[in-house]
């Protein structure tokens, strides 16, 4: 119960009944639908434009990208844990999982360079077609997101560490979280979209 | 104030448990396994196409819903999500159709 009122004595007085920061949040990643859909759509129009060059598909590894995107699932789970493990109050679990959600996004990330380095080596480039051009710019846009969580994820761990992040500022984990999770929801259509449904013959 | 912090506590409801996060992301992680089977199945595009997309539109759903508590969370929280997805969604597919019935582009 003490709990319960703490928390609640944090949520900010507002007429609409939701915290500012956390509405701010929720249309920020509505926004972001718009910018990840525009990357998409210009990939979808693209992806056969290859101008007599390598196209995605002769290029592509599933089994390894799969594997990236079950880390990325995956990394989902541990930032919710670690979510739930600062609203009780327990610090170490808190940075346990924040730890992992790091990790696990370090290895999506280094699996994507490791896939670009293939692709670049069998003459899939950023300059060698539009669906080149088109591919990198959306992959990379979200590798960036990716990143950008990542220093997130880390700076929350440091904070925790110092003893900056007590369970009253659980909100905080809470908008990373949300971020984070939005991140994942964009490789969830990626990965669909992009590499698993078949490009027109 | 005081009708405002009843309002403010409208936004704090109660989480799903860790177990039931482990549970989502187990169904995640088969919903995944099952995708990648269809990728490979010989079956006709379109209704590849319309089970891959599916089985995407299941995930996304269990991931903001469960992961994003937005099935928990108070439900004016849904509208700027919904909006943007449905914005972004409709706008492309039109744009998409535009592109894809008059484009001259090289191939």
């Amino acid at each position: 119960m003490a709990e319960q009122a703490t928390v609640a004595a944090e949520v900010h007085q507002t007429s609409t009944g939701i915290e500012n920061t956390k509405l701010a949040m929720w249309v920020f990643l509505g926004s972001e639908c718009l910018l990840f859909g525009a990357l998409i759509s210009v990939f979808l129009l693209y992806r056969n434009h290859a101008l007599g060059g390598a196209r995605l598909h002769d290029v592509y590894d599933i089994p390894f990208t799969s594997v990236s995107s079950f880390v990325l699932l995956m990394s989902s789970l541990t930032m919710v844990l670690a979510l739930a493990a600062i609203q009780r109050g327990d610090q170490h679990r808190l940075r346990t999982w924040l730890l992992a959600t790091a990790l696990l996004g370090m290895t999506f990330i280094s699996g994507q360079i490791y896939e670009f380095t293939i692709f670049v080596h069998k003459g899939f480039t950023v300059h060698s077609s539009v669906a080149g051009a088109s591919f990198f710019i959306l992959t990379s846009f979200h590798g960036a997101h990716v990143t950008v969580g990542i220093l997130m994820l880390l700076s929350l761990y440091g904070m925790s560490a110092r003893g900056m992040l007590p369970q009253e500022r659980s909100t905080a984990v809470e908008y990373i979280g949300l971020y984070w999770h939005f991140v994942d929801i964009v490789w969830i259509v990626i990965f669909t979209l992009v590499y698993l449904i078949p490009a027109p013959k | 104030m005081a009708a405002g912090g009843n309002v403010a506590t409208k936004d704090t409801h109660a989480h799903p448990n860790e177990k039931i996060y482990i549970k989502v992301a187990l169904w995640l992680g088969a919903i995944t396994a099952a995708e990648i089977a269809i990728s490979y199945i010989k079956m006709p595009d379109p209704a590849k196409i319309v089970a891959l997309v599916f089985l995407s539109v299941i995930k996304f759903a269990a991931v903001v819903g469960y992961f994003m508590h937005l099935k928990f969370d108070n439900p004016a929280l849904r509208k700027p999500f919904i909006t943007g997805i449905i914005l972004a969604g409709s706008v492309y597919t039109i744009v998409l159709l535009a592109f894809t019935l008059h484009s001259n582009t090289p191939k």
